[in-house]
């Protein structure tokens, strides 16, 4: 790929705005509470937007334009039911103990509730989790920019992986090292608005191409297009899971334990200037959040409805025309041969540079670049150049977030709590600092250890699921239930994870071989997919995690009540609220934000 | 914080959408740049667009300047038992 200057220099003023920004912050960070907290000063729509920036990062954007490629507008489930309702969950009724408590990260509000030894397992798991994660982001981002030849003729081929991780550590290293979670903040916004503006133009300019909706309806099959269609059953829709396993697994246990408990996300929130600001964050959240599978998923469907017939598909143009308009009943993948594949290339094996092929000699498609080919395709040069940092913003956000969450939970939660706990608040500064570059550091080992492990990407995959999944029943028990005790939520969570991991080592999704993907110990059920299994070990982790919690606190001493106003529902006010008029209250917002999905999801059922 | 985020924002579009814009309106007589996009010239129109939001923001961001010094007293050091709950 031969990109001209101007799509260069795009780019670059794109650079030089993010370390502008860290440059421009740097003499408000004053204290450890600027730093880590943006001195609690960030009015609500900024923190909304950074909110779901922080989330926007590769496996977003690549993976929702790869799985709509795959399934369809069924993937838009992972933005409707596994998002908006615990985003308005979180923002009506948790963000008041979270805000309210002046806990300064979520482990620390553990430590408040419940005591020293339950915040401790959420702080290390959690900081462990953040360094892989962003070292995940790094990797695809430096995969990413190796497959797409970007630096090609720029540098030699076998230094571009190498180069990329190194620019993309620096960058989010400079501006958060500057300027704190304000500078991540910011330049979240920043990159939300660009993501946004990058790939606007290209949704529109591909649904020209193909039709618009009713031209996408016409070329793919109905499950495709349709996100409830055959939720019935698991066999009849393309995620391979029937409408309990989704409602609860995905809807409920999954996205109440991330968007509920992750600090990653929360940390936005607490960064607002008021309580009800930090409780209009997530609902702010919510509007671009309930759109976004236009911007990500569409490109996925728009990518696989581009036939033949459109001038210049290039290689790897399916037959499209033969798909029958519903998907053969039985197949709970419908990836047969004849899967519409439109302009999605073949993978292509890093290292010999040729073609993969299945065992029975169909080529694999990289759906993961369904998004990258598609601007390459329609983009011509100038808004390409806007597009590609439309891309890059998505990853270098994914990963800051995670840093940022790393060095407040190192600082306050480990550091401070176990190491030293006399420093002065400018140590702590200097240690957030401290933690910035180590945890940048520790992102590049794990960037090079996914790409020397090739199954290292699945089971960290496997360990994430395992320790988010009990999360959520903590913190619901812990907040509305007041005779929730430390010892039950430190021995419910560790029940809940090691239930995880059990019902993971006796089950097994449909076509897979024991090892990794479940059934390490022996074999009890069979589940029609992956997702499907994912979905029922979280329910497991959470109903085991509920289940003992209760039982543990039952036999132990509750805490006395006057420790647990502001942290416990019961005992605390209800947030005053007379002073806003009705418009203005974080429940109006709330409706409204309901009515919306409600909306969205009849209109594409 | 004493950097209003609106004027970076608007900056950025700014220069950005300038950028698009202008390389759109120089290259509106090459047809061939705008094969890949049906003939259309996204620059020139999404780069004027850009230009319109950035301008919209940095002149918001400019009124509605917050306080150019670090804020002081801070939100949470001020005394906040005499303050409402909300």
């Amino acid at each position: 790929m031969n990109l001209s200057w101007i799509d260069w220099l795009i780019m670059l003023v794109y650079f030089v705005f993010v370390l502008g920004i860290g440059f421009a912050l740097k003499r408000y960070m004053r204290t450890s509470n600027d730093f880590f907290l943006a001195g609690r000063s960030i009015p609500a729509w900024v923190c909304g937007l950074a909110f779901i920036s922080a989330n926007l990062g590769a496996q977003e954007v690549i993976g929702m334009g790869a799985s709509g490629a795959k399934y369809g507008i069924i993937t838009s489930h992972f933005y409707w039911i596994g998002a908006i309702p615990a985003m308005v969950f979180v923002g009506i009724f948790m963000m008041p103990f979270y805000y309210g408590s002046k806990a300064r990260s979520v482990p620390e509000f553990l430590r408040l509730r419940f005591d020293e030894k339950t915040r401790a397992v959420n702080a290390f798991s959690f900081a462990i989790m953040t360094v892989f994660s962003s070292g995940i982001s790094m990797y695809a981002m430096a995969l990413l920019i190796q497959t797409l030849g970007l630096f090609h003729n720029i540098i030699p081929d076998q230094y571009i992986f190498h180069v990329s991780i190194v620019l993309s550590a620096v960058i989010v290293l400079g501006y958060i090292f500057l300027g704190g979670l304000t500078s991540a903040i910011y330049n979240e916004v920043l990159q939300f608005f660009l993501i946004v503006a990058g790939f606007a133009p290209l949704v529109w300019i591909g649904l020209r191409n193909v039709g618009g909706w009713q031209g996408i309806k016409q070329t793919l099959p109905a499950t495709m297009t349709h996100s409830w269609r055959g939720m019935a059953h698991a066999s009849t829709n393309s995620l391979g899971v029937e409408w309990v396993g989704l409602a609860m697994g995905l809807g409920f246990v999954l996205s109440f334990g991330y968007w509920c408990t992750d600090f990653l996300v929360i940390q936005r929130a607490m960064a607002a200037d008021s309580e009800v600001s930090a409780r209009r964050v997530p609902l702010i959240a919510a509007i671009p959040k309930m759109f976004f599978p236009f911007l990500v998923i569409l490109p996925g469907l728009i990518a696989v409805s581009i036939t033949s017939h459109m001038a210049g598909a290039g290689e790897g143009i399916g037959n499209t025309s033969s798909i029958s308009s519903t998907a053969t009943p039985g197949k709970n993948i419908p990836l047969s041969e004849n899967h519409p594949h439109g302009i999605i290339p073949v993978k292509v094996d890093p290292i010999s540079g040729k073609a993969i092929f299945n065992a029975d000699g169909t080529p694999v498609y990289n759906y993961d670049l369904a998004i990258p080919v598609m601007l390459l395709r329609f983009f011509p040069t100038g808004i390409l150049g806007l597009g590609l940092t439309a891309l890059l913003a998505s990853f270098m956000s994914g990963m800051a977030g995670n840093v940022t969450a790393f060095n407040t939970v190192w600082t306050y939660d480990i550091y401070q709590a176990y190491i030293n706990k006399k420093g002065t608040d400018a140590h702590y500064l200097w240690m957030g600092r401290m933690a910035t570059i180590g945890g940048i550091v520790l992102s590049i080992a794990a960037a090079y250890a996914a790409k020397n492990f090739n199954n290292i990407m699945d089971a960290l995959q496997l360990i994430f699921s395992l320790v988010n999944a009990p999360l959520f029943a903590t913190f619901l028990l812990g907040m509305f239930w007041k005779k929730t005790t430390g010892h039950g939520a430190f021995v419910g969570l560790i029940s809940g994870t090691v239930g995880a991991l059990i019902h993971h080592g006796l089950t097994l999704p449909a076509d897979a071989v024991p090892g990794i993907h479940g059934a390490w110990i022996t074999l009890v059920h069979t589940y029609p997919s992956d997702m499907a299994q994912n979905f029922w070990t979280a329910i497991f982790a959470f109903s085991i995690n509920m289940v003992v919690t209760i039982a543990i606190s039952l036999v132990t001493t509750p805490r006395p009540e006057t420790e647990l106003v502001g942290l416990v529902y019961s005992l605390t006010p209800k947030p005053v609220e007379t002073h806003l008029t009705w418009y203005q209250r974080p429940a109006t917002l709330a409706i409204a934000v309901l009515a919306m999905l409600l909306v969205l999801n009849l209109v594409f059922a | 914080m004493g950097l209003d985020i609106r004027i970076p924002l608007g900056l950025i579009f700014l220069i950005t959408g300038g950028i698009i814009g202008i390389y759109g309106f120089v290259t509106r007589n090459a047809p061939e740049i705008y094969e890949k996009s049906l003939g259309i010239n996204l620059n020139l129109t999404w780069g004027a667009l850009m230009f319109l939001f950035g301008l919209v923001m940095f002149v918001v961001g400019r009124r509605q300047k917050w306080q150019d010094d670090p804020v002081n007293p801070r939100p949470w050091e001020a005394d906040s038992k005499s303050r409402p709950r909300h």
